[in-house]
């Protein structure tokens, strides 16, 4: 870019033009602010003369090119195209406007279609929700520096949860390029830097064939378990670049080339089978697990060889609930009496078999018994970086097994077979056992569920059993972790689908809730007569409640239930924990925790937006009906919100 | 292990139900105080607003079958992750005084009165 000198207007043409050729509607925007303050244009803007003009181009003014039939995005657009990316979410961002624009008209804005999302922690949220259930990553946008910055913490829930998704942010590109101001704020050396610690991989492509290579690396990298989020560049200049014949002859697209899994050395599977045969009570602890129906599948028909009982700590729809070997109600106990332990894909080998105490003094035992053997089987150790501790405490297991859990179980279950033999019934008297169990968690849990079942504030209880009394004959699906109302979708409803859950946030950053419910509901309606619902805590919601815009906007139905205990109150417990242990003011801990003084509408919030809101429902005796019209609602194509106010924990 | 791990505030007050206690007659309670310190003090947290309890963070007080020295004892001296509340922060009559309320509380339905759940988890 030329400079003015001193004694010269200070009026950057080629800004200028390139702002009327991008923006002209802001452009004209102006002019009417001009003109209504009664000033006029030429005193504010005034147009360069001829010497300017001349200083400013190596060729005269009238041999400027202003436009062009393709640029370097279109290219990028190509690129994307030949990956399997449905949607690219983003709020907007001028870094990315060559990008947006070649999505939206030279892409037909279709495979991928552009999302508008009100905030980058959404865009990102939602892809985190959307590929655990359509099983593939969906792509993001972020404006440069800032975008990525908003999108930060939504990034590393997906890098703890181990979700892929293909994440684009942009650069200005070189110095000489950028107009003053706002364009040097959003350039960046290495943008990735700011979540690269919590990143498969990142790059700057500093040509367009490097363009085409890098994102097809990344898709397949993505996508490689142990899956995660990855992020690519967009130079600005690229973007921007004339592209000719001739140049975009020379470029190709390299094919995508999706890998194998990582499957276990088959010598380490038969010592694990020997074990587990030869185990008197095994037990089998499941967590990231599954990532399709074929994996649940697998591990029902493990678990049957072995007669072994499942514990199941929900990161994932693992096993069916309603199975006589899902015994995740007494796993405490089930693991304090194993002589065994298989560990499936777990968050945290160390928690699953110890247990730290939150007192003054830290102390922490073993709950399994000192001989008992353990056998992990995880991709764990292939994605630890030495910064975020998301990598948890380290955990002495018998046999570590680094390979994927889902992709290894075909061959588990023959060595385990191998290992049987002939001896069908042998596990037939543990079997019964287990079935007897069964039966009790049944009754136990509608016994525990009856317990204030017309208290209000709502139980958690009384929600899930309305709640399943409304949807049970639907395709439903339950797009919420929940741990704070009591785990009783686990509890009560038969889960049976890979589809019908799909685990928490994974790095427990706030506001997971709303916007992966977001992405997941977007998955399931592409699937076709899905029924989706969530129950978000009205902290996580009050996070992104403009994801109820973007659902009005694209058409995406879902039946949303606010858990509204009015706090932050896991903080709230917390405080109160601290106050305790100082012996003071326990009656302070609602300060800076809860959400009172004013209440929040959340039904007023939704219709803001655009959807159905329903409530604040307070009486239980009402809630069937609410929910009623709040299914009524969903199936009829709406987003809808259902306010109902529970008590602090399920 | 999550169901570990979400028991964060798991108070031991069911422990605490299987240690021999002398059954000492309780103080006289207010029941009205006893409410509101529930509330204030933070009982409600863990244990619910009508303390009928939550599966992850505390057990049901409501019609607690507890001796009051066991209640007690549970507070002072909590097993498991309960904070503990003691006399300055909450006296032996406060603490009467809510046992007093939690005593008083209504009983739950029976399950098997309630068709909504008797109908679900279905084997």
């Amino acid at each position: 870019m030329k400079k003015t000198g001193p004694d010269q207007p200070n009026v950057d043409r080629r800004g200028f033009l390139k702002g009327v050729a991008v923006a002209g509607g802001a452009g004209m925007a102006a002019s009417s602010v001009a003109r209504a303050q009664g000033v006029a244009p030429a005193a504010r803007a005034a147009a360069p003369n001829a010497a300017q003009q001349a200083a400013e181009h190596d060729h005269p003014p009238e041999m400027e090119a202003l436009t062009t039939e393709k640029t370097g995005s279109d290219f990028m657009v190509d690129v994307c195209k030949t990956l399997s990316i449905d949607y690219m979410a983003a709020c907007p961002g001028s870094t990315f406007r060559g990008l947006q624009e070649s999505f939206i008209n030279y892409g037909q804005n279709k495979k991928p279609e552009w999302l508008t999302c009100l905030h980058e922690e959404v865009s990102v949220g939602m892809a985190h929700g959307y590929a655990k259930v359509a099983g593939k990553p969906m792509a993001a946008m972020l404006h440069g520096t800032v975008g990525v910055q908003h999108a930060a913490m939504a990034i590393y829930n997906a890098w703890c949860d181990r979700v892929p998704m293909m994440l684009f942010t942009a650069s200005a590109g070189p110095v000489e390029d950028r107009r003053p101001g706002v364009e040097w704020a959003h350039s960046v050396q290495d943008g990735a830097v700011t979540v690269r610690d919590f990143t498969k991989w990142d790059d700057y492509p500093w040509s367009l064939q490097s363009f085409a290579e890098s994102t097809v690396r990344a898709y397949q990298l993505s996508c490689a378990q142990p899956p995660g989020p990855v992020l690519i560049t967009a130079d600005g200049k690229l973007q921007e670049m004339e592209l000719g014949k001739k140049e975009s002859a020379k470029l190709k697209i390299p094919k995508l080339s999706m890998g194998t899994q990582a499957v276990a050395d088959p010598a380490a599977l038969k010592d694990a089978a020997k074990m587990l045969v030869a185990a008197e009570n095994p037990v089998i602890l499941v967590d990231r697990y599954a990532r399709s129906q074929k994996g649940v599948d697998a591990l029902v028909k493990l678990a049957e060889l072995l007669q072994a009982p499942v514990v199941d700590n929900r990161s994932r729809m693992n096993f069916p609930t309603q199975h006589y070997l899902y015994q995740s109600a007494r796993g405490g106990a089930l693991v304090g009496q194993a002589d065994c332990i298989l560990s499936l894909e777990p968050v945290d080998l160390f928690g699953q078999l110890n247990r730290v105490r939150d007192q003054m003094e830290r102390t922490w035992r073993s709950t399994k018994k000192a001989n008992a053997k353990v056998v992990c089987i995880s991709t764990h150790d292939l994605m630890v970086r030495a910064n975020y501790q998301d990598f948890q405490r380290l955990s002495e297991a018998d046999m570590n097994i680094t390979a994927d859990a889902e992709a290894s179980m075909p061959y588990l279950i023959e060595a385990v077979q191998r290992e049987i033999g002939e001896n069908k019934t042998k596990f037939e008297a543990r079997g019964q056992k287990m079935r007897d169990a069964a039966k009790g968690f049944n009754d136990r849990a509608r016994a525990e569920g009856a317990i204030g079942w017309d208290s209000s504030p709502i139980s958690g209880a009384r929600l899930y059993a309305e709640l399943w009394n409304q949807i049970k004959n639907e395709d439903w699906a339950f797009m919420s972790p929940n741990n704070y109302s009591g785990n009783w979708q686990h509890r009560l409803w038969p889960l049976e689908k890979h589809y019908q859950y799909i685990g928490a946030s994974g790095g427990s950053g706030v506001g997971y809730e709303p916007v992966a419910a977001l992405g997941a509901a977007l998955a399931h309606r592409d699937a076709g007569g899905r029924f989706p619902v969530a129950v978000i805590g009205d902290g996580n919601f009050n996070m992104a409640p403009h994801v109820m815009w973007s659902a009005v906007h694209h058409k995406i139905p879902f039946l949303g239930i606010i858990q509204n205990n009015r706090a932050y109150h896991q903080e709230v417990m917390h405080i109160q924990r601290m106050a305790n242990r100082h012996n003071r003011a326990v009656d302070s801990a609602v300060i800076g925790t809860v959400i009172t003084d004013p209440n929040i509408d959340y039904a007023m919030n939704a219709r803001s937006y655009g959807a159905v809101g329903i409530g604040p429902i307070s009486d239980p005796k009402e809630l069937g009906e609410a929910l009623k019209k709040g299914v009524a609602a969903v199936k009829a194509g709406n987003p809808v919100l259902i306010d109902v106010i529970m008590q602090p924990r399920g | 292990m999550k169901i570990i791990a979400s028991s964060f505030f798991a108070a031991g007050f069911s422990l605490a139900a299987g240690c021999a206690f002398a059954q000492t007659p309780a103080p006289a309670g207010n029941i009205e105080n006893g409410k509101k310190h529930f509330a204030s003090d933070g009982c409600y947290q863990c244990h619910g607003a009508n303390a009928d309890g939550a599966a992850l963070t505390g057990p049901k007080l409501s019609r607690t079958t507890l001796p009051f020295d066991a209640f007690l004892m549970q507070l002072r001296k909590p097993s498991a992750e309960m904070p503990p509340y003691e006399a300055p922060i909450v006296s032996d009559q406060t603490a009467a005084d809510i046992y007093a309320f939690v005593k008083s509380l209504p009983a739950s339905p029976d399950a098997k009165s309630l068709p909504l759940l008797t109908g679900m988890g279905v084997k």
